[in-house]
Parts: C-alpha cells; sequence; structure tokens
C-alpha cells in the first residue's frame, strides 16, 4: 500500500509542479499584458463585472436595504434630538428658499437681458448605484447603465448637486465610475471667484487636495471650486465642492456631492466641446480667405464636363 | 469508504468556490462611499491559508487561481498579479504543511505572517518597478495586520463551522491510505 502510494505520488507530483507553474506563468502573463496593453484587459474586465455583478444583484439589494433599515431604526433612539434639529434647519432653509427665489427671478432677468443661451444639449442618463469598489484601496462604484444606454467613457457624473467622478471601463449593462477621491483621479478645476485654475487630485481621503495651483494667496477657504472644462475633460461649470484648509495648511476641497449615499447618479451626456484648429480663419477676415477658393473648383467641374462631352 | 471520501473533498473544493464568492460579494455591497482611513482584514487571504496549510485538497492551485483572478477583476488591481502570488504562497505553505501539523498553533500563524508578508512585499515591488500606481503603504501595512490579526478567528470559524481540520494520524486520504 505504502509503496503503491508512494509510487504514484512519484508520477504526480513533477505532473502537479508543473501545472502550477504553468498557472502561474499564465497568471502573469495577463498581468504583463495588462500592463502592456491596458484598454483590451480592462475592456475584458469590464465584460466579467458586466458577466458577474448583475447576477449578484438580486442578493445585494435586499441585504443593502437591510442594513440601511437597521441603521435608520437605530437613529430612531435620538428622534427627539434630530426632530429639533430639523425644526432649526428647516426654519434656515425657508430665509434661504426666499433669498433662492429673489435670486432666481434676478438671475432669469439678467440672463434674458444679456441673450444668453445656455448649453442645451448637455442631458442626462440616471443610473442606480449596483456596487462599490470592495477594496478600501481604490474608489469607485458601479452603476446599472452601459453602453446599451449610450454611456461612453470619459463622461462627467453627479448626484443631484456637485460631481461625483468619471466614466471609465463600461461595459453592455453596467459602468464603472472613478470617484474624485480615487487616487487615478484628477479633474481640472476652477476656483470661484479667484479664477484659478487648478488640479483636484484624488488621495483615498474624503477630502481630495488640490495641487497645480498658481497663487494660493488668492484662494480662501470657503471659495467654491467647479470644473474647468480644460482639455475637454467634462463640461465647464459643475460644482465640486468648497475649498477647506487641512491643519497642515493644505488646501482640499470638502465634496459638495453627498458621498454617505450614492444610491442615484446622472451620468453627463456630453457631446464634447468645439475645437478651434484652424488659426487662419480667425487672423484673416473669411471672405478674403475664401475668395481665391471657387477658381480651381469651377476648372474641375469644366475639365469634368469636358471629359464626358469628348 | 474511498468514494465517500471524493464526493467530500470535491464538496469541500465548492464550498470553497461558494465561501469565495459570498466573501467577494459582501465586499461588493455598497454601503459606504467614504474612503475610509484603515482597511479591513482580507478575509478571502485568510480562509485560503487556512484551508491550505490545514486540508490541501480541499484548495487546488486552480480554484486559488481563478477565485483570485475574479476578486482582482471584480476590485479594480492590476488582474493576475495577486492571483499568481497567491498561488505561488499557498504552495510555500502547502510545501510546509506536514512539517507544521505537530506544531503548536503560534508556529502556523508565523509561518503565515511569514508569507502574507513576503506576497505583499512582493507585490508592492512588482507595481512599483512597473511604475503602477499604487496604494499609500499605511493603508498596506494595516491591511496585512488586520488579516493576521483575524487569522485565528478564521482558523476556528473554518474549524467548527465548515470541519477543515489538520489531517489526524489515521485519517485516510482520497485513495483511501494512510496521510
Amino acid at each position: 500500500m505504502a509503496k503503491d502510494k508512494s509510487q504514484a505520488d512519484d508520477y504526480l507530483a513533477p505532473l502537479k509542479r508543473l501545472l502550477v507553474g504553468l498557472l502561474v506563468l499564465c497568471l502573469i502573463g495577463l498581468f504583463l499584458l495588462w500592463r502592456i496593453d491596458s484598454p483590451r484587459v480592462e475592456r475584458f474586465r469590464a465584460a466579467v463585472v458586466d458577466r458577474v455583478v448583475p447576477s449578484f444583484d438580486w442578493a445585494m439589494a435586499p441585504v443593502t436595504a437591510t442594513v440601511n433599515l437597521v441603521r435608520d431604526f437605530q437613529s430612531y433612539q435620538r428622534i427627539v434630538q434630530q426632530n429639533q434639529d430639523l425644526r432649526n434647519e428647516l426654519q434656515k432653509m425657508k430665509a434661504w428658499k426666499e433669498a433662492a427665489l429673489q435670486l432666481e427671478q434676478e438671475n432669469a432677468r439678467l440672463l434674458d437681458l444679456n441673450k444668453v443661451r445656455l448649453d442645451p444639449r448637455l442631458t442626462f442618463v440616471t443610473g442606480v448605484v449596483l456596487a462599490d469598489s470592495g477594496s478600501p484601496f481604490r474608489q469607485s462604484v458601479l452603476l446599472n447603465v452601459g453602453a446599451r444606454d449610450g454611456i461612453v467613457d470619459g463622461w462627467a457624473t453627479m448626484d443631484g448637486i456637485g460631481l461625483v467622478g468619471r466614466i471609465s471601463g463600461v461595459g453592455r449593462d453596467t459602468s464603472r465610475v472613478i470617484l474624485l477621491t480615487d487616487p487615478a483621479s484628477r479633474i481640472p478645476a476652477t476656483i470661484q471667484p479667484s479664477g484659478q485654475t487648478a488640479i483636484v487630485q484624488g488621495d483615498n481621503t474624503a477630502a481630495p487636495p488640490i495641487s497645480f495651483l498658481e497663487d494660493p494667496d488668492l484662494v480662501r477657504p470657503g471659495d467654491r471650486v467647479v470644473s474647468s472644462g480644460d482639455g475637454g475633460v467634462f463640461p465647464a461649470g459643475l460644482l465640486i465642492g468648497q475649498v477647506a484648509a487641512d491643519p497642515g495648511g493644505r488646501l482640499r476641497v470638502i465634496l459638495a456631492a453627498d458621498y454617505e449615499r450614492l444610491e442615484f447618479l446622472r451620468v453627463l451626456r456630453n457631446p464634447g466641446t468645439e475645437v478651434i484648429r484652424d488659426p487662419g480663419a480667425l487672423v484673416a477676415p473669411q471672405d478674403q480667405r475664401l475668395a481665391p477658393s471657387p477658381l480651381p473648383e469651377d476648372g474641375a467641374i469644366l475639365s469634368e464636363t469636358e471629359g464626358s462631352n469628348g | 469508504m474511498a468514494e465517500g471520501s471524493t464526493t467530500r473533498v470535491w464538496g469541500m473544493r465548492l464550498m470553497y468556490l461558494a465561501l469565495a464568492l459570498v466573501l467577494i460579494f459582501a465586499q461588493l455591497i455598497p454601503l459606504d462611499f467614504r474612503p475610509q482611513a484603515w482597511a479591513g482584514p482580507d478575509l478571502l487571504v485568510a480562509f485560503t491559508f487556512a484551508w491550505a496549510l490545514r486540508r490541501p485538497e480541499f484548495v487546488p492551485a486552480l480554484s486559488i487561481g481563478l477565485v483570485v483572478l475574479l476578486a482582482d477583476l471584480l476590485f479594480l488591481r492590476p488582474p493576475g498579479l495577486w492571483a499568481a502570488l497567491m498561488v505561488l504562497g499557498t504552495q510555500a505553505l502547502r510545501n510546509r504543511a506536514r512539517n507544521l501539523r505537530d506544531q503548536p498553533f503560534v508556529m502556523e500563524w508565523l509561518a503565515v505572517a511569514g508569507v502574507f508578508l513576503a506576497i505583499s512585499v512582493a507585490n508592492r515591488l512588482v507595481l512599483a518597478i512597473l511604475m503602477v500606481p499604487q496604494a499609500p503603504l499605511g493603508l498596506t501595512i494595516i491591511h496585512v495586520l488586520m488579516t493576521l490579526i483575524c487569522y485565528p478567528v478564521v482558523v476556528m470559524l473554518s474549524q467548527w463551522v465548515f470541519g477543515v481540520r489538520k489531517a489526524a494520524p489515521g485519517d485516510l486520504d482520497r485513495l483511501g491510505q494512510r496521510i
């Protein structure tokens, strides 16, 4: 018996080792392929996520709902306190609402005076959050809208108020949003009212720091940070958050979007900004530049008719 | 007898896959989107190591490779690298399993800590050499420590709930022979 087993081991052990070696080589090969040709493997990843995560959805939705229910139940314990707080807030809100209404009317009048046409092409698709990144090192969420709904890589994603992130990875039915807090996220931004441009750079903390700021003295905590639209990354003017200084004196953005509860996200359809490629049209008046051009066209037509006649 | 133990082995292999899917699923539940200052334990790694040390036949290299590759793909990690390191790490533990069987638990814990640290450092080194952006070092250290702290709990769970015990003298293997 013992002899049989050792013989079987003699046959099997090298074979097993070979197969394990082969497996490790395949995995490392996949990793190297990812490093060399990232988009192709990322498409494969999107396809896998597209297949796997929606099949979890039937279980994920009730579990999420239950946990949220328990959390809400815990908040019943301090319901009196909460009620008081809410009443105070409501009082403040009423004052703000009044101010907002007046401002809205004023704004409408001013826009009318200036004959401003806001970009009407900025529409959005709303998706439900299916899953988060599952890793403490990356910050992303999966949405239940994908290529089927016309989602394209690079589009901006917002909750009701502020910018949340950017689409990166689109499957047929799902797409991944890299949040502004992810270490890979870089968003060009403008700081109002000073008009300074900067980059909001995610670093896996709740408030991403502002970098590449030209003159930090012009920026104060409390200033609004909006997307600048530089590089055609995002449409300009989407609210990102407010400037705050951390204890080390570094400027950070307190995000306007409610990251505690991301449930529904809007993906902004961005047809892209028009790019001016031809400098001549700007330098010279248009009719002068176009004047010689009809001649060769006429010539071409003439020669063509001649050819057909002959 | 031999047939019964074969079905048990295959049952436990399926059990490992199911457990891994449940762990991955639990991490994907969208509850909190704020970045956290600390990283939770990687239960998938802890379970895989605990099972590989106790009953290597329940966690063949292929299923470890596939499960961790799936986790790599879903968790937005560089695909393949961590899976390859996990296969190598469990292989190293598997080779030592026979010696560790008679040792106290602390020795096993140290062995697991050594292997996990080694593959984490290897992971960071490879990523650094290939200039792939990485998570902050502090977070990785917390991650490794939490996983190691949770390891005894995972071992107890796998013994009492899943019945994955060290092979005792006199147990029979798949072919009905003494291990």
